[in-house]
């Protein structure tokens, strides 16, 4: 396989020992918009240069509103500066609308007039319950518009807003009812461009070349561009992955900076050391953008597009000297062009008005996250790899010798034989089963890696079994695809087809997976696909799925099938009974519906650590709730001042792992001495005392969608301080944390929003709100601090893990506003099973008020048959911002007197200031109960 | 492990009565223990470890009596003891329960080891103590398995103690031997040093002497010359005036004497030219028993190494002679040559390689290199194998490399021994390994003994100087008048004489500073790793061996490739282990490195070696050396303690 070295060979190895930058990402090896076609004809596009028009607009039968775009004809076109292409078919445009507001606009070929090829539609995203919230449209009302020579349709959305089809030019717009502000639209810059499907013609040319990669193209240029419109907007968001800022940077017109003047590309990508600051597409991809503005709020567009899509931010500006378009010019918005290679346009428009709306409006679409397993919730340990069962047990000995508590050890692809997923080293991992049951028997759960790449062994059964029943994607010449991946030669499994998805998913059986147990759950990475000799390391694009679909269409949604497929697959191994547990690299939206997602390959840099949480913010708006980045960084030895502030800060990640490349140092908490011991040891308690906090945030997601992690203006929405903050997050709408971004840092400055104050976690001193302040930098945690009139449950008893929990009892710590009040809720379960869906849980709303603190049902009467009981008590209730301190408190209905003590906010050696201290009321959590403070 | 602990007779009775209320709350109401029992004084002291018995007896008295947190920063009064919530920050209120999260529970563990666990483990579900005192509320039953582990764990104290009897025995000698081979060498480094100035001296004189002579010879010579040259002038002009030529005579002997002067110069220079050569010999012979070039003496099988085997083989005196202490220099030599290469940072250089050529060429590879290209990023792994398939080539063909590779260090090495080692290259390696095993063994004479063997061109007999003394002196005696005509046999065996003198003067300084070398090192405190000198220790492990040498270096050896581990540092953690730093770098991570944990063992055994971290290893070797005897007293008090509780235990559960 290798030739004798050569000369020079050996003088490249010098050269390169010096040159350091060497494994940093590499640039070229990926398509910039220069060299990806669609894109650079979609970016020299003009402004107004579409020259559609809306025609035949009515209702159909299915209570929609349909026309046709038609290029405007010489006689209706007055300028006649835009050609007109000859063999140019009507597109069809439906609107469909739906409760809360949603508008839905589809744009495709006519499939009447026999198109060469049905483009793509992404199945299997949108919820058949959403569709049934379709509302029918009766009539359509019509109006002229500016000085229009045409008319505009307009239909009734949900709640004070109303859909608009401006026929001439064409544009689609959502806006105000009664005020007529718009809040979003489509096409207003006149950049939209729909390239219809024809049969090759000689002369044409469709191939790409890219490197030493060609793509046939059998289909040719089929690509969609158009602009979208954000009105009110101060900032924009969304659209992951990318490593970068919170509020989008503009990558094109004004304001331009150094490394954003390519478009955000939303393409999966495996990308070895990616930078912490670039608009490059990483491992997953959701073509959902959020708005935010001071003046009217939020709102989000939302683009159901499985193909490679770049999409540039407008800087403020960007359209000077322009006639041509009509545009409200009294409203602040932000301009956005949207470009793909393939598809059809299905956009969903989100009126919001509040952050919270636009997140509920979007998961309504594409599904509600998933409730997790509560063990999935506190603390993962993970490395490169953990190699046999020996340093299983060594790891897992020394957690408890350091009364550190961990609930999953993780075990990547060397656990394998020969990197044969579903398989274990004989060697190293004899006893896979009694390995599992042994953490188990202590409450602890064991994850492993399973990936899609197959290896074509043909004693391998998952490979015999797929390619004897051709479960694989196939190549441009319909033969397997066969790429490099781990385990060497590989095909993929063409989990786009149900069947195999639901074969995929017996797989996890416990009768397939030999070695696998009830506590061991699954890790999907490389799933982009990662292909290691593939264009830009991933799949060709001519590459063949079921139905006959080209990889192109459906890329960034492959690893979203696989994730489905692998998750289902736990659920059927639990009989339906257990909640499955798999965290996927790849993502799309709907990804949120089977399991949590990391931000891959990040680095030990103390950037990485900065970066992780405007991506994990960002995922949080765009419906995945459930995500992390790698405490410590993938690549690289960080220094234990970063490894203790990044387990400071990733305490407060929805998903909170730990995970090291295969060649960095060992890293396991305990190695870096014992002060740093102490630090980490200090930041993983904090995780398990929030526990019941996170988890009843998980459950708030489960509902509404609102995300554990959120930026500061999702709760302070009119707070323009927040807009441009991604330093500090909030943990729902209770906890602010601030990382600590800096080495050695001495002073960490932290903007407290709103008007009520905040609680400093670490010693209960308050903060007043609206203000920047300044806080030394202490090592023992990041800044972080509870909001006045909130209530946050916890447990303060610490455990080997999340299991040994669930029979201890709460502390209730209530941080009074300026009025005495505070609000917060509790949220139980069983932490594992389904059947809280029907009703089997404990839903508590903490009020405190009139110097009262009651706890009531919050949970919807009659919610299921199923009960959900439990024994906790409430241990300690330590009330915050009351002074002077009570003598006692009387519980209601038990009628018993309980005394108020003076006690810290967390038990610690050493002294700390006193709060007033509700002592053993030993209230059942379960219970309605009152207690008064006398 | 626990300390000491003296049990004073009241403590047991308290234990007691614990273990029976434990046993009886578990036999009857497992449940509503806590709740039941609480008025119990002995259950107020749950989880409360001896030496803090005291701490709490002020609240035993009566139940309104307080007490201060041990760290002083609140007060709890008897009722809040173990009542399940947290009022001391310090955990000092709940010993017994899991409320305070820095808490301490002690399980008595009667007939086993007691001990202090997290309270955190207090009522979890999870069987801790052995006792099952940890697990009080109800929630799962833990049976007491306290006889059982303990007996198991009895007999493993047991066998620890009789190791460590014998341990401690072997230990003993070790030391002794090592004091006295260390004194011995310090008594001979100082005769040695005697010896130096002496036969420094002698040398110097028979330099001298040499030079007078060959002065003399040469003034003979030109005399010979110009007698010659006189007495045919002489026939010439037989009658011509006496006087003269006399004046003639002596200006050319002032001539003559220059000339002489001259040329003595230039002998001097030359053997100072040889007295440089023979240090440098000497230096090479001493590098090869310094740790850091080990490799340099390899192979060579000349008497100095197999020397220390016979130095070091202590086998027939004491138990660590079981050990085959393996003269890393005889094993490596072959192997070692790859590694040079391997070790040059190759693995870097060869990812190096592959990242270049995927910048320049990767469009012209095959997808199949391609994909392991990309693939070697995160791994590294493709890089590796062509790192073995690079230098392998490299071995082939170019030998000159390895010369390159000695030659930077050790430049001043002489070619003959280069190809001395070649010759050892292409000899069976096993052949020599089995030559050295066989010397080892059938070598049984003690190291101070064998110093004799170390130097054998140096007399054994302590006469030696004296005789050479006696020797020198007498061809003085011969020749202190020597006269012209020179003494052509007196002047032939000063020559001898001094040749012999300061070949062996350069070997005595050579085995001088070998020995101040080894002296230098640390042994311990008790010179108890003197015995690890020159020793290597070896250990099998899948595909690959591995070499522990102390005071020396530490190498993996995978077929024909060695990967150096690391060089002696030092002992650490008090000489409770050794390190070796700065090995052969690693792919993408740092220098390799071990870690040797020692521990109490029969044997100079290597039992385990590990790569916790990539590139950073841990061995567990066992020896002797660490059996002390304070550790031995430790264990027999903890197994006389297990013992003395063991039947109560059993009788009352």
């Amino acid at each position: 396989m290798k030739e004798s070295p050569n000369l020079i060979f050996h003088v490249l190895f010098l050269l390169l020992l010096i040159s350091p930058s060497v494994f940093s990402w590499k640039k070229d090896e990926f398509r910039n918009c220069n060299q990806t076609p669609f894109c650079k004809r979609a970016r020299s596009r003009k402004p107004g240069a579409c020259n559609l028009i809306a025609t035949e607009v009515s209702i159909s039968d299915d209570g929609d509103l349909t026309a046709k775009l038609i290029p405007k004809t010489p006689e209706n076109n007055e300028s006649q500066d835009t050609p007109v292409e000859v063999d140019s078919k009507p597109l069809l445009l439906t609107i469909s609308v739906y409760r809360d507001g949603i508008l839905r606009l589809k744009i495709d070929e006519d499939q009447s007039l026999n198109p060469p090829k049905k483009r793509f539609e992404v199945p299997d995203v949108i919820l058949d319950e959403f569709l049934s919230k379709k509302l029918y449209l009766q009539r359509l009302s019509e109006e002229k518009i500016d000085n229009d020579s045409g008319f505009s349709s307009v239909v009734y959305l949900d709640g004070d807003y109303e859909g608009v089809l401006r026929h001439d030019p064409f544009e689609v717009f959502v806006r105000e009812r009664g005020n007529g502000k718009r809040v979003l639209s489509i096409n207003s810059n006149g950049l939209f461009d729909f390239e219809q499907l024809r049969e090759k013609k000689e002369g044409d040319d469709w191939e790409e070349r890219f490197r030493s990669h060609t793509d046939t193209r059998p289909y040719g240029p089929q690509s969609i561009s158009f602009d979208v419109s954000f009105f009110g907007a101060d900032i924009v968001s969304g659209i992951p992955e990318h490593a970068t800022s919170l509020a989008l940077k503009p990558t094109s017109g004004p304001g331009v900076e150094d490394g954003f003047s390519e478009p955000y590309r939303l393409f999966n990508l495996d990308v070895f050391e990616y930078l912490h600051e670039s608009p490059f597409g990483l491992y997953g991809s959701i073509p959902f953008m959020f708005s935010h503005g001071k003046a009217r709020g939020s709102s989000g567009f939302f683009w159901l597009n499985a193909a490679e899509m770049q999409i540039d931010v407008f800087g403020t500006g960007w359209d000077a000297g322009q006639d041509k378009i009509m545009m409200p010019v009294d409203e602040k918005r932000i301009d956005t062009l949207w470009m793909s290679e393939a598809g059809v346009v299905d956009a969903f428009f989100f009126v919001g008005p509040g952050p919270k709306d636009v997140v509920r409006q979007y998961t309504s679409v594409t599904g509600r996250p998933a409730m997790p397993q509560l063990f999935a919730t506190a603390y993962h340990q993970c490395r490169w790899n953990y190699r046999d069962e020996e340093d299983v047990f060594g790891v897992d000995s020394k957690f408890d010798e350091h009364d550190i508590p961990y609930d999953v050890l993780w075990l990547d692809i060397e656990h394998t034989d020969g990197k044969r997923y579903f398989t274990w080293d004989k060697v190293l991992f004899p006893n896979p089963e009694e390995m599992q049951n042994k953490l188990a028997a202590k409450g602890r759960h064991m994850v492993t890696i399973v990936d899609p790449h197959i290896k074509r062994d043909d004693n391998y059964y998952i490979h015999k079994e797929a390619s004897d029943n051709g479960y694989y994607v196939k190549d441009a010449s319909n033969r397997d695809f066969d790429g490099w991946c781990w385990p060497g030669s590989s095909s993929y499994v063409d989990v786009v087809n149900p069947d195999i998805r639901s074969w995929w998913a017996d797989k996890f059986s416990y009768g397939n997976y030999i070695g696998s147990t009830p506590s061991l759950y699954i890790w999907n990475d490389m799933n982009e696909p990662s292909v290691f000799n593939g264009p830009e390391v991933t799949m060709p694009r001519d590459a063949l799925h079921f139905g006959g679909t080209e990889h192109r269409e459906l890329h960034n949604a492959y690893g979203y099938y696989f994730h489905m497929a692998t998750s289902n697959g736990l659920v059927k191994r639990g009989n339906g009974k257990d909640r499955p547990f798999v965290l996927s690299r790849a993502f799309f939206p709907g990804t949120q519906r089977y399991g949590a997602v990391w931000t891959g390959d990040n680095t030990a840099e103390w950037d990485h650590l900065r970066v992780s949480v405007p991506m994990l913010l960002t995922l949080g708006l765009t419906g995945i709730s459930f995500s992390g980045a790698d405490v410590g960084g993938f690549f690289g030895n960080p220094e234990p001042d970063l490894l203790v502030r990044w387990y400071q800060l990733g305490a407060y990640y929805p998903f909170f792992r730990a995970h090291a490349h295969q060649d960095t140092k060992r890293r396991e908490p305990w190695l870096f001495g014992e002060r740093n011991t102490q630090l980490i040891r200090e930041a993983i308690h904090t995780r398990y005392m929030f526990l019941p906090y996170f988890y009843t945030l998980f459950r708030e997601a489960n509902i509404t969608g609102t995300p554990v992690i959120r930026p500061l203006w999702m709760e302070f929405p009119a707070d323009e301080e927040t807009f441009s903050n991604d330093e500090a997050f909030m943990v729902g709408n209770g906890l602010l944390v601030q990382g600590v971004y800096t080495e050695r840092a001495k002073h960490v400055s932290v903007y407290l929003p709103g008007d009520q104050s905040w609680y400093d976690l670490r010693n209960g001193a308050t903060y007043k709100g609206g203000k920047r302040h300044k806080f030394e930098a202490l090592e023992d945690s990041v800044p972080a601090f509870q909001r006045a009139g909130t209530i946050i449950p916890r447990k303060d008893r610490f455990r080997r893990s999340s299991t040994q929990m669930d029979k201890d009892p709460y502390t209730l710590v209530i941080a009074l506003n300026s009025s005495k009040e505070a609000e917060g809720e509790l949220y139980i379960d069983d932490g594992k099973s389904f059947n809280f869906e029907n009703g089997a849980y404990i839903h508590r709303h903490l009020k405190f008020s009139n110097g009262k603190l009651t706890s009531s049902n919050a949970a919807p009467s009659g919610a299921g048959g199923n009960k959900f009981s439990t024994d906790c008590t409430v241990e300690r209730i330590i009330l915050l911002g009351l002074s002077p301190a009570p003598k006692s408190a009387l519980i209601e209905p038990a009628n018993q007197k309980v005394g108020i003590e003076m006690g810290p906010l967390t038990i610690r050696p050493g002294k700390s200031p006193s709060f007033a201290t509700i002592r053993k009321p030993n209230v059942r959590i379960a219970d309605n109960w009152t207690i008064k403070i006398s | 492990m626990n300390k000491k602990k003296k049990i004073g007779g009241l403590r047991r009775l308290f234990e007691i009565s614990i273990v029976i209320i434990i046993g009886c709350i578990c036999a009857i109401t497992r449940s509503a223990a806590a709740a039941a029992a609480k008025d119990d004084q002995f259950l107020l002291l749950l989880g409360v470890s001896p030496q803090d018995e005291d701490y709490y007896k002020g609240l035993l008295s009566s139940p309104s009596s307080t007490i201060k947190c041990k760290d002083g920063s609140f007060k709890f009064s008897t009722s809040q003891l173990n009542d399940d919530f947290c009022d001391c920050p310090d955990a000092s209120d709940e010993p017994g329960t899991s409320a305070c999260p820095n808490g301490k529970f002690y399980c008595k563990n009667a007939g086993h080891i007691p001990f202090s666990l997290y309270s955190s483990r207090v009522n979890d579900g999870i069987c801790d103590c052995c006792d099952g005192s940890d697990e009080y509320d109800g929630k799962v039953k833990c049976p007491n398995t306290c006889w059982e582990a303990g007996k198991v764990a009895r007999e493993r104290l047991k066998t620890k103690i009789a190791t460590y009897q014998q341990g401690v025995t072997v230990r003993n000698r070790l030391v002794e031997q090592a004091k006295l081979a260390i004194a011995k060498e310090e008594a001979e480094l100082s005769k040695l040093k005697n010896e130096e100035k002496i036969l420094k001296g002698l040398v110097e004189q028979l330099q001298e002497r040499k030079e007078q002579i060959e002065k003399a010879e040469e003034k003979e010579r030109l005399q010979k010359e110009k007698e010659d040259k006189e007495r045919k002038e002489a026939e010439e002009a037989n009658l011509k005036e006496k006087q003269n030529g006399e004046q003639v005579e002596s200006s050319e002997a002032d001539a003559l004497k220059n000339d002489i002067h001259d040329k003595i110069g230039e002998q001097v220079e030359s053997s100072e030219a040889d007295a440089l050569k023979n240090d440098i010999h000497d230096k090479i012979g001493l590098l090869g028993d310094s740790s850091s070039s080990q490799d340099v003496m390899d192979g060579h099988g000349d008497s100095e190494s197999e020397a220390q085997h016979g130095e070091f083989d202590v086998k027939e005196e004491s138990p660590i002679g079981d050990v085959k202490p393996l003269q890393e220099d005889s094993l490596l030599h072959a192997t070692e040559k790859e590694e040079q290469l391997t070790v040059d940072g190759q693995p870097g250089l060869d990812t190096g390689n592959q990242a270049e050529v995927e910048e320049d060429n990767s469009e012209s590879l095959s997808k199949e290199e391609l994909g392991r290209l990309v693939a070697s990023r995160w791994t590294g792994e493709k890089t590796e194998q062509q790192t073995e398939e690079v230098s392998s080539t490299k071995d082939k063909n170019h030998g000159t490399e390895e010369e390159d590779a000695y030659g930077e260090e050790y430049s001043s090495y002489d070619s003959e021994e280069d190809d001395h080692r070649y010759d050892n290259d292409d000899g069976d390696n096993e052949d020599q390994m089995d030559d050295f095993g066989g010397e080892d063994h059938d070598d049984s004479s003690p190291s101070y003994k064998s110093e004799t063997d170390d130097e054998p061109d140096l007399p054994a007999e302590p006469s030696w100087l004296e005789k050479i003394q006696k020797s020198v002196r007498r061809i003085f005696q011969a020749v202190t008048f020597f006269q012209t005509p020179v003494d052509k046999s007196e002047a032939a065996r000063v020559r001898k004489e001094y040749d012999e003198s300061s070949a062996k003067l350069s070997k005595l300084q050579s085995r001088i500073s070998s020995l101040k070398q080894k002296l230098k090192h640390d042994f311990g405190p008790e010179k108890e790793f003197y015995s690890f000198y020159g020793q290597c220790f070896e250990n099998k492990q899948n595909k690959y061996v591995y070499k522990i040498c102390p005071f020396k270096q530490a190498s993996q050896v995978e077929g024909h490739s060695t990967t150096r581990l690391g060089s002696w540092e030092k002992f650490e953690d008090s000489y409770k282990v050794m390190q070796f730093l700065n090995g052969d770098k690693c792919w993408n991570g740092p220098d390799r490195s071990l870690k040797v944990k020692l521990r109490c063992g029969l044997n100079n055994e290597v039992t385990d070696v590990d790569e916790p971290s990539r590139c950073e290893y841990m061995a567990l070797v066992s020896t002797p050396a660490l059996c002390v005897e304070e550790k031995l007293k430790e264990l027999q008090d903890k197994l006389d303690m297990m013992n003395k509780e063991q039947p109560t235990s059993h009788d009352e559960l």
